[in-house]
Parts: C-alpha cells; structure tokens; sequence
C-alpha cells in the first residue's frame, strides 16, 4: 500500500470499503491520461496512492481535513479527462466525484441551474431545454462537467458568443477550502439562494479560478449554480438517423449556415459585425479546413481518400476563411430581423454561405453538432490524438493574427511528417461574450501511440510557445500554469507571485495538489 | 489478432470516457443518460471500456499483474458492446474487441472464475452451458408436430438454442415460433436433442476453442441437412451465427434469421395476418444482440498505414462495426402490425439500448449485478407508461423475470411471439 499509516483506513471508513481502492489496476487507469506522453513520454503519469469516491460534501470534507491532518496530498476531478487531472505521486489521493452526479435544481425564473461535479453539459441541456433553457457547452464536447469548467478550468466553447464564458456562468458555489473549511460563494454564502455570485457574500470568482482555473490545486468544489440562457427551440430536440450520423431538423425560428470570406480581414471584420449586431447564438471555427471532410466520411481511411482524391478540394479552399454560425429566433420576426442583418453583413465584407451547407441534409447534420456539440471528439478520428497551441484569450484581430503565426509554424512539422497534413490550418475557436474577446487556437493531431510523432508534437508546442512570447500573442491556452508562469509571468508583471501568494493563504500545508498549477 | 494486435488501439484511448454515455445527441435526460451497466455498478474509471483498454495496456506492458480485482473488472462486463457504439460515433478504435481479447488471454493464462468454469465443463459434456443433460435437450418440443432435420429434410431449421431448450418457463416461446411458422405453412424442423450450443456465450467468455468447435460442427451439420434457413428465436445465437461464424471460414450454404425477421417478412407476405386486437400499450427492448452486434461480419484483412503525415487508416479501408445495420425495424415493424398494440419507446433504444444485464457470463457470475441491471431497465419501461416490456430473446427474459420477481413489481412481460400469437 502506497499510503504511510493507517491513512487509508481513516479514508475507508469514511467513504465505506467499495468506495476507496489502491490496487494497481485501478491506480493505472487515473495515472492514463490524455497527452500524458507530452509531459512524461509515456501514456501514464504518477499512479496516486489511492483513489476515493466521495458521495457528499461532508465526505469530501472529512477527507480533505484527514489528508491535512496526515499530510497527504489530493485532487479532485469530475470527468477526469486530460493530462492536467493527473497527481505528482502517490503521495496524492485521487478524488474522483462521479458519485456526486445530481442536478440539484433548475430554476427556470431565474435561470439558473445547481450541479454537482459529475453532471456534465449534454445532461443538463437536455433538462434545461424541457423549461426552455439552454446552458454554455465548452469546446471540448458535451461530455465535460459544466461545475468543473466553471470552477476549475477554462470555459470557452462555440455558444461562448451568446452564453459567454465559464468563469462568467457560476452563480453561488459550495467550495470545500484546501484545508477542508466549506466556503460558501455569493449569496449562499448569507442564506439567501444560489441566485447570485457576488453576493449578498462573499465574491471570490477570481480567487477561486481566476481566469484559466486552479485545475484540482485549490480544494474541491462540491456544488455550483451555473447559469441558464434562453432556448427558443422544442422541449426535446427528436434526433433522426442511426450511428453515428445523428441530426435534427433546423427549428422555423433557427438557421444554421457557415459564412466564409475572401481572407482573413474580411473574416475578422464579419465577425466583428455579427458580435456588434447580437444575433449569434452559437458561433465559431468549428470546421477549419483541413476537418470538413470529416463531414464526408465515416472513417479515417475515408477521410484520406477524399483528401488525397481531390474531390474535396473547392470546399476545403471554400472553408478557408469560414466559420459556422447558428441564428436563434425568439420568433419568426426575430428570425427574419437577424437574416437579414447576416445578409447585409455578408453584402458588406464580401461574405458569401458556401453551398454546401445548403444543402438540408448538412444543414440538420451541423445544427445538432454545433447546439449539442456531441461530436466535438471527432478530432481524434485521424491521428488518435491532438493538442492545442496558440490561443490566448484576446482581441478578435490578435486572435486571428496567432492563427496565421500557427499556421507558418506548423508547415515545418508536416513537412517532417510528425503531425497530421491539415493543411497547417486548424484554427478553431470563436468570439465570446458577444465580441468583448475570442480565441483561435492552433489545433495540431499526432498519433500518441508512435514515439516520433509524439516527440514532434513536443518540439512544435516548444517553437510555437517560443513565437508566442516573441509575438507578444498572449498564453497558450494550453500551457499548463505550472510551466507557463515561469515563461509568461515576467513578460505580465510578474502575475504568478499574485497566484503563489494566493495558493498559500488558502493551502498552507499545500495539501491540494499543485502539480498542473503553483506551489 | 490478439490482445497484442490492439496494443495500439489501447494506447489511443484518450479516456475521454464517451463510452460510458450514449452517443451525447441521444441522450434524452439525466435519469437515463447512462449506458455502461459496469461502470455505474463499479463506479471506478477501470470498469468503463476505455478503463479495461488502459488494464489491458498495464497488463501488456508489465505494469501490473492479474488480481482478483482485475479479474473482476474484466467480467464484471456484459460484452454487449454499448460502448463500442458510443466510442465509435467519434472513433476508429475496436474497444469490445479488445475486451474480447482480454478475456481470451485471461483464458489463456488461466485466470478463470470458477462460475464460468462450471459452465465450460458443462458444455464440454452436454454441449450446452446451463449443466443440463444433453439427452433433455429436445423435450421442450415434446408433442409438437414438428420435422427432426436429423431424420427428414426441411427448408428451415428452427433453432431453439440452449436457454429455450432447457429453461422450462420459456418452453412455450420456442414451441410458439414453430407453430407460428408453421401457420404460415412454412417446411419447418428442429434438431431435437441433437441440437448443440452455438458456443457463442463460451466465446465472450473467452473461451475461443469452444466457438471454434461448435461453428464448424454446426456450419457442417446444417450444410449436410440442406437447409435453406436457419431461424432462431435466441438473440445471442443470432448474434453468433451472423458476426462470429464467418470468422471460421467454413461456407455457410444457408440464411440465418433471427424470428422477428422471418415473421416480420411472413406478415409482409401476406402469410401471417394479425387481426385479433391485442389492446395493449407495450415498450420494446433491443438486445444488444439482435441489435448492435448482430451485424454481419465483414472480413477485413489488411494493415495500418500512416497517410498524410499521422493520420492512422486501415488499408484497405476497413468497414468498422458501429451497431449501425442492426436490427431495429423487423420486431418494431411485427409489434406495429398487431392491431390495438401501442408501442412507446424507451429513452436508450436500438444501437444505444440498455443492456438486460444477462449477457458475457454476467448472469452466471454475479448474479446481483445481473439484476440490477435488469432492474435499471425495467425502471426506464415504467416511466414510459407502458403496461408491458416485450423483448425477442431468451436470456432477457430470463433476467427480466428474475428482476421482476424479486422486486414484486407488476409490469408485464412478453415476447414478441406471445403477442403474435394472441393476434392471431
Ligand atoms: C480534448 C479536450 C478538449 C478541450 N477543449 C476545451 C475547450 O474547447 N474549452 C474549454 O474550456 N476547455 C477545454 N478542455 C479542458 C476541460 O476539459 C474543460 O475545461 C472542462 O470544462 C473541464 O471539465 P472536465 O469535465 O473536463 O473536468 P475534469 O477533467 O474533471 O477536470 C479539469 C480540471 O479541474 C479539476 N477539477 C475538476 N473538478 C473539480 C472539482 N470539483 N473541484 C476541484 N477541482 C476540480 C481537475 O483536477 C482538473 O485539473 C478540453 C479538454 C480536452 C480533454
Ligand atoms: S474507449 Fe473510446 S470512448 Fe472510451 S475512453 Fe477510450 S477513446 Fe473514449
Ligand atoms: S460491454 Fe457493456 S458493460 Fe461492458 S464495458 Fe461495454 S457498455 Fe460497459
């Protein structure tokens, strides 16, 4: 047993015997991560010395004060997908909160929905759509935990333009503190609901994530309100069609096109109009070039036969400057009214809709998967793997000035065939909050499972960090903060000796693991 | 292939755990949105697919060494093949197949469970798993007029597998499709207690001798009786004849149909007419293998090769099997045909259904989590309203019986027969 003492036992009876394991077969299957190979050259991290299933705040309460108290170490996760999950040792318990699954409450009046961690964001859009509500679903899919992401980590996704970002969308939280205190954000936090998270009580939004997400190194949330946003479609979205070419019908009052544009300027400037103009509900690069075949073809060996056919070509050139956009009408006026303006929009940066999603069968095809975003993971299709470079949080114009950058970069590494041939251009992301700020960030795929292309993809990262700094482009979305401080805070007024300072009010025994953070 | 073969699928997992939910446009709320009976029941990433994947890859690589938990993790698994499906929406990777594998190794290595040692030894004696004698095989049909293909010729064979044969309570399903067939005049006979397993619940059990030995035996006998269908009422010989019997290499010189085609197709004919009312409002539940993994099997014999940089393709390209081409329509299509029936549907059907819990040597070795997987399902046909769960196979309806039993609950429960039946 990899933890000292009688540890393991003071966890055991507080979460009962079936819910605490250190046998390796189930150390192993935490210690596997995606990207694990970019920070340990292997598919596996450190195992932790035992995983525990906590069933409620009190249970994760008691552990995190017993792991204060013997000087052990945890983290916690809600899906747990993604190297940053990952613990320094076994040193670590592993807190995984897939038992702790409930959505606690929608409030349709006030648009709001109480989650704990293991809800994630296909469950509660379906439940919010029976009361006319919808909730933001970030970039990586419908399967992440919408308390995590608000809480945790990042939070940008293609309904970010009307649904804005996570670290916006939490109300009040219940926050079990580093030492094991429960904190109680906003207006939980004086009795009065979970309307609020600022208050009346303490607001901590800031502290408790700023703006990337302490990524498991600051306690553990135990439950939170998000907040809902307007639905205007049926209660139940029926799906037609079998595995896996699942679609829906496009509402009367909904539209679904993608836009493209002669080049870059035209693109940003539309985008720019669109946000202005507030008639996006979800939009972004959701198909950069190189990926709309994907829409052709059920495998990847179908995918290189239309790549290396030609057939796809004009479409590919046609997507180059596009994006994909999705209208939601509160009636058939509103609808019009928003058309129209996409139109007048499209007239005055030479904007056009390609015709192939025209065509209605892709039409209803693109509908679900960008209101849904079910199929999001379709980026592992060809090389079983990618990762993200580029991407900072920023102005729309400086967003698309790190695509172009990525995208010089990248051509090096296809060219030495360690990274997939998507035309150097796989850009993805949108603009949030209406415009305020947007992200691109340079997606690159490598197959995790051959040592050189996984090596490739590390020295990429590194060359394309190196431009990031020099371009002055802002952090990586993808840098983890554990490294990126060192690289990115002297170059921001030294913001990392803010974080550590923060880290160790709240964590004096730095019991939450800080690996994937600041110690 | 074994388990090495798939060394690089296990390391393209990327644990993103889709595996455990239906494909995400389907999920329909949150009562029902899981699909993994094993995960929700072991609750650790390692009961999920994408968690015996990572197992799988620690045992290869010497991390790790067989325990009784790892034992447990790897059976404690229906093989209904719900995540394949869901992994395979996004991907190109053979999850179940791995599993499958693992178990064989398993096997291999002699790391069996003593409930499905039993059940092996009773197959290797009496050509059945339920520790039956192989001379009661025949007596379900007792006094049915009916041909025995070992002593006269028929068209069709009907075979009734070894849960119909031996399970007493389910004797007048079987006898019911052979009178049905024979009320549409069709040339029909049994093996009686010639009749042998289909070997295909050895198979996910990791036995792989056992399939083997049965496909060839069987493909041999049928050929040698000339039939020109076999029929079967049990979804995991069907299962088995379509996907696993191929593999053999053996010609098979007869059709395999599950009975919900052939009575589908009888009454689209004209030679079955459902007239009598049968008013009942009525949920239908897919098994996974009548449904997703009843799909033909389609060789593929080829390599890996890197295209455009790393894109990982099958060459030739290779037809990968999602569930996408099971059977759906055929017994929605004989349930909708019975005049006053109502069919509603449950939240998880067809390629994203809910398992019945019996299947994989589940039922045999952890018989509580066989029942409460049954149990979760019979909860979903509740809230759709319906009176009554109708299924078309044998093993879900034992298990579902069991579940209803031991829980007293009310809902009614058919099969597809029945309610023909009654229609007519
Ligand atoms: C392929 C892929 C693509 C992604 N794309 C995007 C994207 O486009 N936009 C985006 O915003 N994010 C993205 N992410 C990052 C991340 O998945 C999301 O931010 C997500 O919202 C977090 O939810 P999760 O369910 O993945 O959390 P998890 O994977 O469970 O956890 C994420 C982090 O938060 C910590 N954590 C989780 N729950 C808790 C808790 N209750 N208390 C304390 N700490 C906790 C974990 O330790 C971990 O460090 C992506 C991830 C992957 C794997
Ligand atoms: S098996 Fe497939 S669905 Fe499951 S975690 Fe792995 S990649 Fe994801
Ligand atoms: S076969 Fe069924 S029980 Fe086994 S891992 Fe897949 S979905 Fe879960």
């Amino acid at each position: 047993m990899a933890l000292t003492g009688n540890v393991y036992q003071v966890l055991e009876d507080i979460v009962g015997s079936e819910n605490i394991s250190d046998e390796p077969v189930i150390l192993d299957t935490y210690a596997f991560q995606y990207l694990a190979e970019t920070e340990t050259g292997t598919k596996f991290c450190a195992r932790p010395g035992a995983v525990v299933l906590p069933g409620s705040t009190e249970e994760v309460q008691a552990i995190v004060k017993t792991c204060n108290r013997y000087g052990v170490k945890y983290k916690a996760l809600s899906t747990g997908w993604g190297v940053w999950n990952a613990v320094s040792g076994a040193g670590t318990i592993q807190l995984d909160l897939r038992r702790m699954n409930r959505i606690l409450d929608i409030d349709e009046k006030n648009m709001y929905a109480v989650v704990e961690p293991y809800v994630i964001g296909a469950q509660l859009q379906v439940e919010a759509m029976k009361r006319g509500l919808n909730c933001h679903i970030v970039g990586a899919g419908a399967n992440f935990s919408p308390l995590a992401s608000c809480t945790s980590l990042c939070g940008h996704g293609l309904s970010g333009i009307f649904m804005g970002y996570s670290a916006r969308n939490p109300l009040a939280v219940e926050w079990v503190l580093p030492t094991g205190d429960i904190l109680r954000l906003g207006s939980l936090g004086s009795g009065a609901g979970w309307f609020c998270g600022d208050g009346p009580g303490l607001s901590l939004r800031g502290v408790m994530r700023g703006f990337l997400g302490a990524m498991g190194a600051m306690g553990v949330f135990t439950k939170c309100a998000v907040k809902l946003y307007p639905w205007h479609g049926p209660p139940v979205l029926p799906m037609q069609g079998v595995t896996p070419e699942y679609r829906t019908s496009v509402p009367d009052n909904f539209r679904f096109c993608a836009i493209a544009f002669p080049n870059w300027d035209s693109f940003a400037d539309a985008t720019y109009k669109i946000c202005e103009a507030e008639i996006g509900y979800v939009m972004g690069r959701q198909l950069p070039p190189g990926l709309v075949p994907l829409l052709l073809a059920r495998s990847s060996a179908e995918y290189a036969q239309i790549r290396q056919s030609g057939m796809a070509d004009e479409i590919m050139q046609e997507f180059k400057h596009a994006f994909l956009l999705v209208l939601a009408g509160g009636s058939l006026r509103e609808i019009e009214y928003q058309e129209k303006a996409l139109r007048e929009i499209l007239a005055e940066t030479g904007g056009w809709i390609p015709s192939l999603t025209q065509d209605p069968e892709v039409q209803k095809l693109g509908f679900s998967f960008m209101l849904k975003a079910d199929r999001q993971a379709l980026i592992f299709k060809l090389a079983c793997t990618f990762h993200t470079s580029f991407g900072a949080p920023t102005a729309w114009d400086a967003a698309v000035a790190g695509a172009k950058m990525g995208e010089k970069i990248k051509k090096k590494y296809i060219e030495k065939g360690v990274v997939v041939d998507d035309l150097a251009d796989n850009a993805w992301g949108g603009p949030y909050e209406q415009g305020r700020f947007g992200h691109l960030e340079e997606l690159f795929m490598y197959d995790p499972s051959d040592p050189e292309s996984a090596k490739g993809a590390v020295e990429y990262i590194a060359e394309a960090d190196e431009a990031v700094l020099k371009g002055s482009l802002g952090q990586p979305i993808g840098a983890l903060p554990k490294q990126a401080v060192n690289v990115y805070g002297p170059a921001c007024f030294n913001y990392q000796d803010w974080m550590r300072k923060l880290k160790r009010a709240f964590d004096p025994n730095i019991a939450s693991d800080p690996i994937s953070y600041i110690e | 292939m074994a388990l090495l073969d798939y060394r690089n699928d296990m390391q393209r997992c990327s644990r993103c755990s889709l595996c455990k939910w239906p494909p995400l446009a389907q999920i329909k709320s949150w009562r029902f949105s899981n699909v993994c009976p094993s995960m929700v029941w072991g609750n650790f990433h390692a009961y999920s697919a994408g968690g015996k994947l990572i197992a799988a890859l620690s045992l290869l690589d010497g991390r790790i060494d067989y325990s009784d938990k790892f034992l447990e993790i790897v059976y404690q698994c229906q093989m209904g093949g719900a995540c394949d499906v869901s992994c395979k929406v996004t991907r190109d990777l053979e999850p179940l197949e791995v599993m499958l594998e693992l178990r064989a190794k398993c096997v291999e290595d002699g790391q069996l469970l003593p409930a499905h040692m039993v059940m092996i030894e009773s197959l290797r004696n009496d050509d059945n798993p339920m520790g039956k004698l192989k001379a009661e095989r025949g007596k379900w049909a007792e006094g049915l007029d009916v041909k025995d293909i070992t002593r006269e010729k028929a068209d069709v064979l009907y075979f009734a597998g070894c849960r119909y044969s031996f399970d007493q309570d389910l004797w007048g399903i079987a006898r019911g499709a052979v009178t049905l067939l024979k009320k549409a005049g069709v040339d029909v006979g049994i093996s009686g207690k010639e009749e042998a397993c289909c070997g295909g619940r050895a198979y996910e059990m990791g036995y792989r001798g056992e399939l083997t030995k049965y496909a060839e035996h069987n493909i041999e006998t049928w050929n040698t009786a000339g039939v020109r269908t076999v029929v079967t009422s049990c979804s995991d010989c069907y299962g088995t004849f379509k996907y696993h019997y191929p593999k053999v290499g053996k010609t098979m010189n007869f059709e395999v149909l599950h009975i919900t085609e052939y009575l589908d197709r009888l009454i689209k004919e004209g030679k079955l007419k459902p007239t009598r009312k049968v008013p009942l409002q009525v949920t239908y539940h897919d098994p996974c293998h009548l449904g997703r993994l009843s799909e033909a099997y389609i060789p593929w014999e080829g390599v890996e090769r890197k295209v455009l940089g790393q894109i990982v393709i099958q060459d030739p390209p290779k037809e990968f099997r999602r569930g996408t081409n099971g059977i759906y329509e055929p017994p929605r299509d004989v349930l909708k045909s019975i005049p006053g029936l109502e069919l509603v549907e449950m939240e998880r059907i067809k390629e994203y259904a809910w398992c019945c819990g019996a299947g994989g040597g589940v039922k045999e070795a952890y018989p509580d989590f066989a029942l409460w997987t049954a149990k979760e399902r019979i909860e979903e046909a509740e809230a759709t309203g319906a009176e009554a769960l109708v299924t078309a196979c044998p093993w879900c309806e034992r298990n579902f019986r069991d579940a209803l039993e031991q829980d007293g609950e009310k809902m009614k429960l058919y099969n597809i027969v029945e309610l023909l039946l009654e229609a007519l």
